[in-house]
């Protein structure tokens, strides 16, 4: 195999500038792959790491129905009290399982006593929720962004765009009016503690308020929440701990109904932003398309134009008694020789290029969220494109190759 | 026993939808340890000859059997394998492969054909390298080489596996005079000390000059046999 390798790389060398170009292309698509990757992945971790740590958390927990209503955050879909400590009791034995927030989320009225507007609330524990999602308070711009009291019984935390709109400040005094789950309307005045900036997402624009003013607020005098958000130890079991819990709660089922009385959903599934990741994987499954179709032509091209050129040659090594099996993997360790030394130099720049552009720590604005580019190496990324150009160039190289190998050396021989 | 029988055999070529008889209806039985050449004009079935005999090509008709064995009825793979064994060919533009050095170009059918451990194989080839007087060349490729080192190389190559035949197509078309000579002369010496036999397709009188035997072909039949009294090799 050593001497099959040696003559098939002196092939290769033989030919410099074609062996050079082809090499070229083939680097240059693989580098893209590997640069295209590393960004989207960069990116989608770091938006993935913004939605789940300000406001999402990893998984949430719902009354079953809940989020195919969600749009109108109904209180009547509610986790009752006896569920709540089930769904607690499971989460505290989970050792995945970093911290978890109740909420009471609901729909009011703010009013500063001269306008009045539709506002979107998070009622919450700050403490618990700041464990939750620990970046929640790093989005509170002006006012308390203490994790443990970020919002105190009687205060308020709204965001920026009703801020703005409604000329609001610090301290500012606003009255809440909202309608409980039974139909009747309440209404309690608030002291204005923190503004929070707007980030995209389902919540991303919600006030917040701690939930006892909520309880008040709404009159629910028993413990039922209308969320539990859940915050994992290690986001890269994600999947298998999601998994689990989901299956766990499953078997938590309704008396009545006998069915299921929870639903768990992931952030992907709650969050538009899923979408645009699969859109990123969908196009870095693209370019890599475009990187098969280039090693496949190109090595298909510079294999048979070797093949055509060597006739001769392929009709003298088969007369003199070469197996047939022996040419074929000739021009298949050429081809793969290629392939295989192209993906490492295309590895190499778009690691290299990667590298700076992690060390330049390009700062850009997306959906209203301040992102830093400093895309890390993908590994399996170039674990696979390795491979992938490996395999393509072989099957690539294959027609060439059995041409050769089927060669009459009569006939080849003729060519001289 | 004869190393070569040849019994009624012949060759057709297709040119578009003419059938042209390269070979007509040749018997022929050759010794081992000969030195053979094939004369006649261009297209008389010298070259084809000389190919159903390598096992390069089959007869459309008849049988040639080489060391015992009916060649024409081998496979692709079995015949390769047998011309590895038992076959060694010079061409007239010297087919070395142009990626190798001298040396490797001797080693070639050593590891590619025979499987031969390379303890075993550097000292053959470096003794034959010897004997061709290439020993101060070997690390140089075809390209650096005069048409006589290349077909010295070639030699060396066709003899490395010790076949019982060699089969030389035109080997000294290509060099100039003294080095034709020389050529063949190493060429007598090679068949002397391993009794190889080698049989020439050639124009060339200074082979025809050389060989024990001499056959004219014409129109693809064997029109004379000639026994040569004043071959080299002394006798």
């Amino acid at each position: 195999m050593n001497n099959i390798i040696k003559i098939a790389w002196r092939n290769l060398l033989r030919y410099s500038r074609r062996t050079l170009l082809t090499s070229s292309l083939i680097a240059v698509g693989v580098a893209l792959v590997i640069i295209f990757g590393g960004i989207g992945d960069s990116f989608k971790s770091e938006v993935t790491g913004i939605l789940t740590n300000s406001n999402l958390g990893d998984i949430q927990i719902h009354k079953k129905g809940y989020v195919g209503s969600i749009d109108n955050l109904p209180l009547d879909l509610a986790i009752p009290e006896g569920g709540k400590k089930k769904i607690e009791a499971l989460l505290d034995n989970n050792r995945e399982v970093k911290a978890y927030s109740e909420r009471i989320r609901f729909g009011a009225m703010i009013s500063n006593f001269v306008q009045t507007t539709n506002i979107r609330l998070t009622a919450v524990y700050p403490e618990k929720e700041s464990r939750t999602c620990p970046d929640l308070v790093k989005r509170i711009k002006e006012g308390d962004s203490n994790p443990d009291t970020f919002v105190k019984t009687g205060s308020i935390v709204i965001p920026q765009t009703i801020a703005t709109g409604m000329n609001l400040k610090l301290e500012s005094d606003v009255v809440l009016v909202a309608t409980n789950k039974d139909g009747s309307v309440n209404g309690m005045t608030f002291k204005i503690s923190g503004i929070s900036e707007n980030i995209m997402g389902p919540q991303g624009k919600d006030g917040y308020i701690h939930i006892n003013d909520a309880k008040s607020l709404l009159r629910i005098e028993n413990g039922e929440i209308t969320e539990i958000a859940v915050k994992l130890k290690n986001f890269n079991r994600f999947k298998t701990v999601y998994k689990d819990i989901k299956n766990e709660l499953s078997q938590m089922r309704g008396e009545k109904t006998g069915k299921p009385a929870f639903e768990v959903h992931s952030w992907e599934e709650l969050s538009p932003f899923s979408s645009i990741a699969a859109i990123i994987t969908l196009l870095i499954i693209v370019v890599r398309l475009v990187l098969i179709s280039i090693v496949l032509i190109s090595i298909l091209n510079v294999m048979m134009m070797s093949v055509y050129e060597r006739i001769g040659e392929i009709g003298t090594i088969a007369s003199i008694g070469t197996l047939p099996s022996k040419i074929l993997a000739l021009f298949l360790t050429e081809g793969l020789i290629l392939g295989f030394i192209s993906a490492i130099i295309g590895n190499i720049i778009g690691i290299l290029i990667l590298l700076g552009l992690s060390a330049a720590k390009i700062k850009f604005t997306f959906g209203m969220m301040d992102l830093v580019l400093a895309p890390g190496i993908p590994l399996n990324e170039v674990a696979l494109t390795t491979i992938i150009v490996v395999v393509i160039s072989v099957l690539a190289s294959l027609q060439p190759a059995i041409k050769a190998s089927r060669m009459e050396p009569v006939e080849a021989l003729r060519h001289i | 026993m004869s190393l070569i029988v040849i019994e009624n055999a012949g060759k057709d070529y297709i040119s578009g939808e003419v059938k042209v008889p390269a070979l007509k209806k040749v018997n022929l039985s050759i010794d081992e340890g000969k030195f053979i050449s094939f004369v006649g004009p261009s297209g008389s079935g010298k070259t084809t000859l000389l190919n159903l005999i390598g096992c390069l090509d089959k007869p459309t008709e008849g049988k040639v059997f080489v060391s015992g064995v009916e060649v024409n009825r081998l496979d692709r793979k079995t015949s390769a394998k047998f011309r590895g064994d038992n076959l060694g060919f010079i061409f007239q533009n010297f087919n070395l492969i142009p990626v190798l050095t001298a040396y490797e170009n001797v080693e070639y059918p050593l590891i590619m054909v025979q499987n031969m451990p390379p303890e075993k194989r550097r000292q053959k080839i470096l003794d034959l390298l010897e004997k061709v007087d290439m020993t101060d060349q070997k690390n140089k490729c075809p390209s650096q080489l005069s048409g006589g080192q290349k077909q010295r190389v070639a030699i060396a190559r066709a003899l490395v596996t010790e076949p019982k035949l060699v089969l030389a197509d035109e080997p000294t078309a290509n060099l100039d005079h003294d080095t034709a000579y020389k050529v063949i002369g190493l060429m007598h010496n090679m068949k002397k000390e391993f009794n190889t036999t080698f049989i020439f397709a050639t124009h060339d009188q200074k082979i025809v000059g050389e060989a024990e035997v001499i056959y004219t072909m014409e129109d693809g039949l064997i029109t004379k046999r000639q026994d040569n009294k004043i071959a080299r090799e002394g006798n």
